[in-house]
């Protein structure tokens, strides 16, 4: 009983548990945090703040959703709530970097199904639009830890873009903490395979392959010549061009405003994505990158920085380590490699992103750099690192209270602030666990 | 009707010879004498028996006498066969020559869609009455092509379905179609292969097959009996008339040889495991990787058809290409071809055979590599006459070149087995084939011409090189002229002859008609001046000496290793006497609890004692454990990892099917589960349907054979499966298929009521039958069998569940009929009903916190596990997923943040599925007299930050980090080495794995819960 009692204090620590309306409460669903309205200081804690060195005993203010102070001697605001956290740690919120949450809920349920948009040429796609702030996904996320996601669209060649999504609000604008963020492209296969699974001969499959790679070149000479044709327009004598939104949308892209997000892990993808985005002039940041550590010295040198997915994860090939994605961050990073780490794109399992993390730790990659690139690396990547990241005056304070060390399993996330909100901790899962609870404590009590 | 109007047009001009045809002659007669004497040829008169020089005669396609001085009777036409070596002609034992290709399934014919021909047996994939006797059909190009071969028989083999029944001994000469068949019914075929995917009925799984062919030999087996005791009092119902049961009457009984076909070296072993359990007198043909399990193969003593097919070079000529290759593929390119001389040299009995080639025309040439890779000429020469012979029982009749066999001759210009020799011809039944016939004169030598423009002057004209494509000059008035585009056909002789050297600006052209000593012969001067020629040889026609010395093959550049290819050993890891761990934290989970600074003691395998100072024995092995962990060996009580196949999805229920049948011991993520410290699993059929098949529980011994991973002591079990796979919610059918009941969890319920209750009354109709055995007795039903000791407790259910209804319903079936279910898996809401579980006794074995796949894991939640746990349910955390069982320990770490101690949650992935497998005696704990099953981790098991550095099972280290560093080191050297070797070689192998193929097709996909309805 002692036992239990203790669980349910760790991990609803803002409410007391011991009346049945209690219960009754925690039924219902999480709600929008509103916005902070008086500063707030967490106090006593271990303060990572990854941006600077660890703080023991540290104390971090902050107010109207921004970080105001961060120290041992730091001068608490009069007003200002005080939430002792001595023996816990603050984090700045995870950032799960490459993940469909929002779009994807019930993997067999079409209908809740919106992350692969049909067709081949989505670059006009954008995620934030279809994010849906009901998704139960979501508060399951935050319980880990999960404060802002870089969710994208995955279906076609050429996706669409990606936004950086916050688990906390009312809406999906609300939610959007800045789009577009890069532009998801699925790079074709590039070397064949042969498998008991596959419909076609090499032959075929290498006429698609390469009907595919023209297809993408085809639509960034396209956009080009939509861009000249539209500035064109205004010259006298020249007729009308209708609206393209495909090549709208890879505008950004050609101006180098956005990145292009591709999907490549196996070398010979990898290096023709280097090869195709300095040939069309556009910013690079791989995803996937199984095998950049072969090719880090060209990586370097064109500043490609590397969303690793799945650390959790087993080489493709028979003769390759059993732990080479394991170890795979800690590669990049001793090459010198600006990457993040982020965790299965399925949004389902978002919150063990500190699993990925903490597993790239025990091969190779230091503690802090593992936390780094969940959060700081991860926003230098996303381009948000001006607003979220670290803990440092200025920043937004989406940071987390972590009772213990948050590379480990044991460890739980109590309390989640996104830009200063006190997020609900509620979610569904603690729902229904509560909800049994309750039938074994009913059935025990007829006993 | 084309091609019998070709038999009927050969046979009447090529009717010598026919004796006891029943064709009537139509036209004249054919009485060409079929008199024949070879003489002085160089004969092979079996392998190893040779008269170098001597005569063999043969009369009316028998041969009639053969010897040294082997009398030549007058009647006789003779050959003159100097410089020529005869052999037996060859057999294919293995061939589909004659026969059309199966069509192809279409999808979603799951079902006959016309009413099956007469007693045909109720799955049209037994075809046992096929005949090919009756279905062959002469194919005069392809006969043509294996006659250039060196075969003059060839053993049809029925190819399609399972059962494909029985083959016929058809021989290649011209005769008409009934005179072609040398024997029929020689064996009959069985295939673990079909065409069609999951759609195209039962069986459609490797696994499927092989329990449809174990039940089908019960079968043929009972099928007689039936008749018997209906014979005897026809006053009962009548039995079932089946010609496929009929048909493997004599096979059954062990008569007749039972063909099977084998995709790979554990495919061989799966066949001669079938044979050795009903007593079948079983060949296999061999998939051409029997050399990396030799000794397996050796032991079951079954006789290997070796086809010829080696593998392809892998692509290594991009950086990148080569990077896909994998160590195994690379070493079963370099070995391949010596399959048939290792398994020869072990003294397993061979055959070989074109089958598989692409071109059966290379089939020499592929013989000759295989010869050269230390095959020797004599065993070739028996695996190719009188093995195959005597395994299809006509070694009376051919085989040999002895008196009183088929005049069935093979003419060679020198030793077969080498390079340069030609076939030049083939007799079958004493009839000449001609396949590359030498000139009619050898035009080779020295000639001295005259020219009719030159009277009287003369000049030389001197040719060599080979006989069929001489080269040479002619020497005229004192200057040597080279001849240019020699040409020799049909005995005319013609070449161009550039003459501005003497003065003839130009060329001249000259041809002529040669005997073996005259040439008459005509030219074109320059001028325009035409001309005729005459030479008369000076010199006779010599052979050259072949000068070209045969290089030494390169041989396989590496030993075997066990498994083949990448972390594999030369043979299992060592057993020292005495292990002494020493120092460590033992996380015993026993009674005992978690030790710090304590030692543990192995001896023979086994833990003897677990305690502080141990002393070690003398000659132990220890392991000095300082600040490391010590946990029992992790146990997965649900995967799918070292399954060749998972589902079978032809019926809804299959406990028939047995996992232990198709166990691929090579899955490479064996070795990474024993790298994340797993060391047992329990591999589960899949999810498909409500019972599924039998499964094996395993320890991951890599590198031991398929049988050897089997938990000894394990008791039997079955996987059974409720909701949305079952019944099929997420398929997409294809269009015309029928949807296969159950499609509601109602229907689940009644269909494995119906099924228990169906065992009942077997259980029944055997016991009554029991009393007198007077009537027909009772068909034996694997399928029945299973349940059956289900009722009994004597099989574990295993039963793949999602929502607190139907894992209620399932707990109330089981209660009905007085047995408990073993592991509820999955069961991801078995927290709604942990009391329910908890009363029942049924374990739980759940994912750590996988949610939201599908509707019924919607409401699954990382606190199941706790919950049941807290409510008395004996709860493990399985990975359903090759990748995630080799990190358990994190699985079970997951489990603190709800409550649990540490040794609790470690408990989810040691102890408590070794409970619910029903292995808790022998493994789970780290107790004294249980198995040494451990691990050694660098910290505590349920950090993030650990790793395991060692993994023991029995004893024996199969996991060690510095080993795998030695691996790691070991692989990069030898796939350098191979891919140097594959660079250097431009490999012009024929042959290559087939479109779409790859070895080992399960390691690619990851066996997980996210594909819903294959795996789970």
């Amino acid at each position: 009983m002692n036992k239990k009692a203790n669980r349910q204090n760790r991990i609803l620590p803002l409410f007391t548990l011991h009346l049945f309306a209690v219960f009754m409460l925690m039924a219902s669903d999480p709600i929008p945090a509103p916005k902070q309205k008086k500063p707030l200081a967490l106090t006593g804690g271990t303060i990572y703040t990854v941006s600077g060195p660890v703080i023991p005993n540290g104390t971090v203010v902050f107010d109207k959703g921004i970080i105001t102070a961060v120290g041992t001697n730091v001068t608490i605001p009069a007003d200002a709530e005080r939430i002792d956290i001595s023996g816990k740690s603050v984090y700045p919120g995870l950032i799960d970097s490459y993940s469909t949450m929002g779009l994807k809920e019930i993997g067999s349920v079409r209908g809740t199904l919106d992350h692969s948009e049909a067709g081949d040429m989505n670059s006009n796609a954008r995620a934030e639009v279809a994010v849906h702030p009901e998704s139960k996904l979501i508060p399951v996320a935050r319980s880990g830890g999960i404060t802002i996601t870089g969710t994208t669209p995955v279906g076609g060649l050429i996706a669409g873009t990606s936004a950086a999504i916050l688990m906390d609000g009312w809406t999906w604008e609300e939610m959007t903490l800045k789009a577009p963020l890069g532009l998801t492209v699925n790079w074709p296969t590039m070397i064949y395979t042969a498998s008991p699974f596959s419909r076609q001969t090499k032959e075929e499959w290498m006429k698609d392959r390469d009907a595919r790679l023209k297809a993408l070149n085809d639509a960034f000479a396209a956009a080009r010549a939509y861009v000249i044709a539209k500035r064109a327009e205004q010259s006298k004598g020249i007729p009308r061009h209708d609206t393209d939104l495909r090549w709208e949308a890879l505008i950004p892209v050609l101006e180098r405003k956005i990145p292009v997000w591709v999907n490549a892990n196996e070398l010979t993808q990898i290096q023709a994505a280097i090869t195709w985005a300095e040939k069309e002039n556009v910013r690079l940041i791989i995803v996937g990158g199984r095998d950049a550590w072969r090719i880090t010295n060209q990586l370097k040198a064109k500043n490609i920085p590397v969303i690793v997915t799945d650390v959790l994860s087993s080489p493709s090939r028979r003769w390759e380590e059993y732990d080479l994605v394991y170890s795979l961050p800690g590669k990049l990073k001793e090459a010198g490699i600006l990457f993040c780490i982020s965790g299965d794109t399925d949004p389902s399992n978002a919150r063990n992103l500190n699993h990925h993390a903490a597993t790239a730790a025990a091969f190779g990659l230091s503690k802090e750099d593992a936390l780094k690139a969940v959060t700081l690396d991860a926003a230098r990547v996303l381009g948000i690192d001006s607003l979220v990241g670290s803990i440092e005056p200025g920043k937004q304070a989406t940071v987390l209270v972590v009772s213990g060390d948050i590379l480990e399993l044991s460890s739980t996330v109590e309390q989640v602030y996104i830009q200063g909100k006190t997020v609900d901790m509620r979610n569904m899962h603690k729902r229904l666990y509560d909800k049994y609870t309750e039938k074994y404590r009913q059935l025990k009590e007829t006993e | 009707m084309n091609r019998f109007r070709t038999l009927l047009f050969l046979s009447v001009f090529f009717s010598a010879g026919l004796w006891g045809q029943s064709e009537p002659t139509t036209g004249l007669r054919d009485n060409t004498p079929a008199v024949h004497a070879f003489l002085n040829a160089r004969i092979v008169v079996a392998p190893g028996k040779v008269i170098d020089r001597g005569n063999l005669v043969i009369r009316d396609g028998m041969i009639e006498s053969v010897g040294e001085r082997a009398p030549v009777p007058p009647d006789a036409r003779t050959w003159n066969m100097e410089g020529m070596t005869l052999y037996a002609g060859f057999i294919d034992a293995y061939s589909t020559y004659g026969l059309p290709k199966p069509p192809s399934p279409s999808p979603g014919s799951t079902q006959q869609e016309e009413s099956p021909k007469g007693a045909a047996h109720w799955n049209p994939k037994a075809r046992s009455d096929f005949d090919v006797a009756m279905e062959f059909r002469m194919d005069g190009k392809e006969a043509k092509k294996l006659r250039s071969q060196g075969f003059a028989l060839v053993h049809v083999v029925p190819r399609q379905g399972i059962f494909r029944g029985q083959s016929a001994l058809v021989s290649l000469g011209s005769n008409a179609g009934g005179r072609l068949v040398v024997k029929r019914n020689v064996a009959h075929a069985v295939s673990f292969y079909v065409e069609g995917g999951f759609f195209s009925g039962y069986p459609n799984s490797l696994m499927g097959i092989i329990a449809f062919i174990r039940q089908t030999w019960i079968d043929a087996e009972w099928y007689r009996r039936p008749w018997e005791s209906f014979d005897r009092t026809p006053s009962q119902s009548r039995p079932e008339t089946n010609n496929t049961l009929a048909a493997l009457r004599e096979a059954v009984l062990g008569r007749q040889p039972v063909l099977m076909e084998a995709n790979d070296d554990l495919g061989f072993l799966r066949a001669a495991k079938i044979g050795k359990e009903f007593s079948l007198n079983v060949i296999v043909r061999g998939s051409g990787e029997e050399y990396r399990r030799i000794e397996a193969v050796k032991s079951t003593k079954v006789p290997v058809i070796i086809h010829l097919n080696f593998p392809e070079a892998p692509a290594v000529e991009t950086p990148e290409e080569a990077l896909t290759a994998s160590l195994e593929e690379l070493r079963h390119w370099d070995a391949a071809s010596e399959n048939a001389g290792r398994l020869a040299r072990a003294g397993v009995p061979i055959a070989i055979t074109a089958d598989q080639l692409k071109d059966p025309g290379t089939f020499l040439a592929q013989l000759r590599k295989a010869v050269a890779r230390g095959l020797t000429p004599e065993t070739a020469l028996a695996a190719l006459t009188v093995h195959p012979a005597t395994w299809l029982g006509v070694i009376k009749q051919t085989g040999t070149l002895e008196k009183g066999k088929s005049a069935n001759i093979l003419v060679t210009d020198g030793d077969v087995f080498k390079e340069k020799t030609k076939i030049r011809e083939i007799w079958i039944d004493g009839k000449q084939h001609e396949v590359k016939p030498p000139p009619a004169s050898d035009v080779r030598g020295m000639w001295e011409f005259t020219l009719s423009v030159h009277p009287g002057a003369t000049g030389i004209l001197a040719l060599k090189g080979e006989a069929e494509k001489p080269a040479g000059s002619i020497t005229w008035a004192g200057k040597e002229l080279k001849l240019q585009s020699v040409s020799y056909t049909v005995g005319r002789i013609s070449f161009k002859l550039p003459t501005d050297s003497i003065g003839w600006k130009g060329v001249m052209t000259m041809s002529g008609t040669v005997s073996d000593k005259e040439i008459f012969g005509y030219g074109n001067r320059t001028d325009g001046v035409q001309f005729t020629w005459d030479a008369v040889r000076k010199e006779a026609a010599k052979a050259e000496p072949d000068t070209t010395r045969s290089k030494k093959p390169e041989m396989a550049s590496f030993p075997d290793v066990f498994p083949p290819g990448e972390y594999g050993r030369l043979k299992q890891p060592d057993q020292p006497q005495n292990i002494l761990v020493k120092n460590a934290t033992i996380w015993t989970q026993g009674k005992p609890g978690r030790l710090t600074n304590s030692d543990m003691l192995v001896t023979g395998g086994k833990i003897v004692r677990i305690g502080q100072n141990i002393q070690a024995p003398a000659g132990a092995v220890t392991v000095d454990a300082t600040g490391k962990h010590v946990t029992p060996g992790m146990i997965d009580a649900h995967s799918h990892t070292a399954a060749a196949s998972i589902n079978e999805g032809g019926q809804a229920i299959t406990c028939e099917t047995r996992i232990q049948d198709v166990i691929n011991s090579d899955d490479i993520w064996i070795y990474r589960q024993l790298a994340g410290g797993t060391t047992a699993a329990n591999i589960l059929h899949g999810s498909a349907n409500p019972i599924g098949g039998q499964n094996a529980v395993v320890k991951w011994r890599w590198g031991a054979h398929p049988d050897e991973l089997i938990f000894e002591d394990a008791p039997p079990g079955v996987k059974f499966a409720l909701g949305e796979n079952v019944k099929r919610s997420n398929f997409i059918l294809p269009a015309g298929t029928l949807a296969r009941y159950p499609t509601t969890r109602m229907g689940v319920e009644q269909l494995i009521r119906d099924r228990f209750k169906a065992a009942q009354d077997y259980e029944r109709e055997w016991k009554q039958w029991e009393k007198n055995r007077s009537k027909i007795p009772p068909r034996r039903d694997l399928e029945l069998d299973a349940i059956v000791e289900m009722l009994n407790g004597k099989r574990l259910i295993h039963a793949h569940c999602y929502r607190q209804d139907e894992i209620l319903m399932l707990l109330r079936v089981a209660e009905d009929f007085g047995i408990r279910i073993a592991s509820l898996q999955h069961v991801l809401e078995g927290y709604k009903v942990a009391d329910a579980i908890a009363r029942h006794g049924a374990g739980a074995s759940s994912f750590s916190d996988w949610w939201a796949y599908k509707i019924e894991a919607w409401d699954a939640i990382p606190g199941n596990g706790p919950l049941m746990h807290q409510q008395g349910v004996v709860v493990s955390y399985n990975s359903d997923n090759s990748q995630l069982a080799t990190r358990l320990n994190w699985e079970a770490g997951k489990a603190i943040e709800f409550g649990l101690t540490e040794e609790e949650a470690l408990s989810f992935v040691t102890l408590n599925p070794a409970k619910q497998l029903r292995i808790d005696k022998r493994v789970g704990s780290l107790e004294p007299g249980k198995d040494a099953d451990f691990v050694i981790w660098s910290g505590s098991p349920l950090s993030t930050l650990t790793k395991c550095e060692q993994t023991w099972i029995d004893g024996r280290k199969y996991f060690d980090l510095e080993e795998d560093q030695a691996f790691r080191k070991e692989i990069r050297e030898q796939r350098a080495a191979l891919i140097q070797k594959v660079l250097a070689s431009k490999d012009d192998s024929t042959g290559g794995r087939k479109q779409g193929e790859t070895r080992r097709p399960n390691e690619i996909e990851l066996h997980s819960c996210i594909d819903e309805v294959t795996y789970e």
